[in-house]
């Protein structure tokens, strides 16, 4: 027993090891690269609509970006939630264990004196982690992109009272929260299918379709019935960061929705996980 | 082996208890257990509505509507589904009221002197001085308090308006219920069996401390389905924020000033021309009084204006093309009816029936077609 103990790796040195190794990849330097390009684009076509239109820049959150920057970054993340964060999310999770797998690591892992359980930890910590990073990365480089573009002046919500900064950067962090707590979900049921498969793009083209799928399903009013089940459903009603005073419930709720898909998926993928040979 | 067949046991214990939850979190919120409370007779409860003194409260109210109309965009209260209103008010006039949509947002707030309205689609800011007519808050259900300038005895006004209502209805308070975590009686608005009407009745819950309706639900004949149900989903009594009832208007918006005076006036003059040419009437009443009205056959168009333009169905029209469009869209919407009174367009909803006749007649009410048709009729 304490020979067992002794060998295994200590566990801190396992997650700094797992961050390095999804950093190290190009692929994904590429793509925070390209997550921090989506707010400038967004900015920049905003504040073009802005300058023509005089009127509303767009519909929802883009009607009240003008002189309030802030709203930037709030609006890229919603922006990036249905496809892209999503995307991000999943090619990590393929990289996690089908990746390892089909590259012929993940053997090594799971017959080394490591639990299986720590390593579904670990992956779930490294996916975790580099989805905080790049939903705080996206949301600080909207914030700058809004400021240098629209002028900072407080933020203006949909309701129509302006925040002080302070009020505005903590619903700024809110809505970093409640994002990234959503892509943490739709990673777990990936990781899940990436236990299941040796081929990351099996858990890509899964995740991607699953997404569409709940989508198109949220869509017809006949299957009404689905809809709060449905986790992409619950999406649209995170605009209510903006709101003032600031209503929870429903906050709360599409909380506690995406809290069920992580439970599920993360449970999966241990039973995948615990019972896969050698 | 045993450790991995605990964890198997752990991992599926967790994808049930995550499907699970999925179940609760779709499924409504029960509404607990009646609660018991003193009983009181329907008149002394009608009373007690109409005679509380406003309370501050701020909350949440849930609108469920399927009336079978169609979507006004923007404004997904009006529309068949589910919405919300959040509404905070401070007991002495000053009121905030938020109707999200999506991702936009109408607020009004009415600070005691001035009516402020945003809309964030347009980012424009409404600003229009209170008027004269409404300070002193509205009374509950909307009943014209001292419409003379003559103050009105509460009681005595209560005790009317309940004699004058259980002249068509029976009004009866059917057990209690829980509404937004508080007591409240329900009161049962029934027509009497002479009404012929659309509606089976009217259940207004009522607070038991604050006397305020907590819940109005309008139900249908054939169904157990509300046709409309407007109800508190979550509620806190007491006072409210401040500065809620304040509105400063942002830098980056546009502010729209209404003067009171002068263009209203003018407004008043618009309406009351129209109508003295509508000369609408009250046939029958109680629950099946029907209000019928001819419009000058050259005013049709001006039926598709939003209510709150009178002035608009004032301007010149020639029958252009712009004349057959609102026509042809009121032909989607209702279906073409004829009979001894005319030909015309019946557009139904849950509650009740509109009857457009091609000459300009209208009838409406929550009546069946039988009783408009009947009404339009009598107008020559």
């Amino acid at each position: 027993m304490t020979t067992a103990v002794a060998t295994r790796a200590p566990l801190a040195r396992q997650l700094r090891s797992e961050l390095r190794w999804i950093l190290r990849r190009p692929r994904t330097v590429i793509g925070l690269g390209l997550l921090c390009v989506v707010p400038v684009l967004a900015g920049v076509g905003l504040w073009f609509a802005v300058d023509n239109a005089g009127g509303p820049a767009g519909p929802g959150l883009a009607a009240i970006i003008a002189g309030n920057g802030l709203v930037l970054p709030i609006f890229t993340l919603f922006l990036s939630l249905p496809l892209l964060l999503p995307l991000v999310g999943a090619i990590w999770a393929a990289d996690g264990l089908a990746g390892e797998a089909n590259s012929g690591t993940l053997r090594g892992l799971m017959v080394a004196p490591v639990g299986r359980i720590r390593l579904l930890g670990v992956k779930a910590f490294g996916i975790a982690t580099m989805s905080l990073f790049a939903v705080t990365l996206m949301a600080f480089v909207g914030t700058i992109t809004g400021i240098a573009l629209f002028g900072m002046d407080g933020m203006l919500t949909i309701s129509g009272t302006t925040l002080s900064v302070g009020a505005a950067v903590g619903r700024i962090v809110l809505t970093i929260l409640l994002v990234t707590f959503q892509m943490w979900a739709v990673a777990a049921v990936a990781l899940a299918i990436s236990a299941c498969t040796e081929h990351p793009l099996v858990v890509m083209a899964a995740t991607m379709a699953g997404l569409i799928v709940f989508a198109v399903l949220g869509a017809f009013s006949s299957l009404d019935w689905l809809q709060p089940y449905l986790i992409t459903s619950a999406w649209d009603g995170l605009a209510d960061v903006m709101r003032d005073p600031l209503p929870t419930e429903g906050l709360w709720n599409s909380t506690a929705l995406a809290a069920c898909y992580l439970v599920i998926g993360l449970s999966l993928a241990a039973i995948r996980l615990v019972t896969k040979d050698g | 082996m045993n450790r991995r067949k605990v964890t198997v046991a752990v991992a599926a214990a967790g994808v049930v208890a995550g499907v699970a939850g999925l179940g609760v979190l779709a499924m409504p919120a029960g509404a607990g257990p009646a609660p018991a409370l003193p009983q009181v007779d329907a008149q002394s409860l009608v009373e007690s509505v109409l005679t509380a003194k406003p309370a501050a409260f701020g909350g949440t109210v849930d609108v469920n509507n399927s009336l079978g109309i169609p979507t006004i965009a923007g404004i997904p209260q009006l529309s068949d589904g589910a919405s919300q209103i959040r509404m905070w008010t401070d007991g002495e006039g000053r009121a905030r009221v938020s109707m999200p949509s999506g991702s936009s947002e109408r607020t009004i707030v009415d600070d005691g002197e001035t009516l402020w309205t945003w809309n964030s689609e347009t980012q424009t800011v409404t600003k229009a001085p209170h008027g004269d007519a409404e300070p002193d808050a509205k009374p509950e259900l909307g009943l014209g308090l001292g419409q003379d300038g003559k103050p009105l005895d509460p009681l005595s006004l209560a005790r009317d308006v309940v004699g004058e209502v259980e002249k068509t209805s029976t009004v009866t308070v059917d057990g209690t219920a829980r509404v937004a975590n508080r007591s409240a009686y329900e009161l049962v608005l029934t027509p009497k069996p002479t009404e012929r009407t659309v509606l089976r009745e009217v259940r207004i819950a009522v607070d038991s401390e604050l006397r305020i309706p907590l819940r109005v639900a309008v139900l249908t004949n054939g169904t157990d389905e509300a046709a409309v149900q407007v109800g508190f989903s979550e509620i806190t009594v007491g006072a409210q924020d401040a500065g809620l009832f304040r509105f400063t208007p942002s830098a980056s918006a546009k502010v729209e000033e209404k003067k009171a005076e002068e263009p209203s006036e003018q407004d008043k003059a618009e309406a009351e021309k129209v109508f003295g040419q509508v000369a609408p009437q009250v046939v029958g009443d109680g629950w099946d009084s029907v209000i019928v009205a001819k419009l000058p056959a050259d005013q049709l168009t001006g039926l598709q204006a939003p209510a709150d333009e009178p002035g608009r169905s004032d301007r010149p029209r020639r029958g252009g093309a712009d004349q057959t469009d609102p026509q042809a869209l009121l032909k989607q919407l209702g279906k073409q009816v004829s009979g001894s009174w005319g030909n015309g367009t019946l557009i139904s909803s849950k509650i009740g029936n509109v009857l457009l006749a091609d000459d300009g007649r209208i009838a409406l009410g929550a009546v069946p077609e039988q009783v408009l048709t009947e009404a339009i009729g009598q107008l020559k």
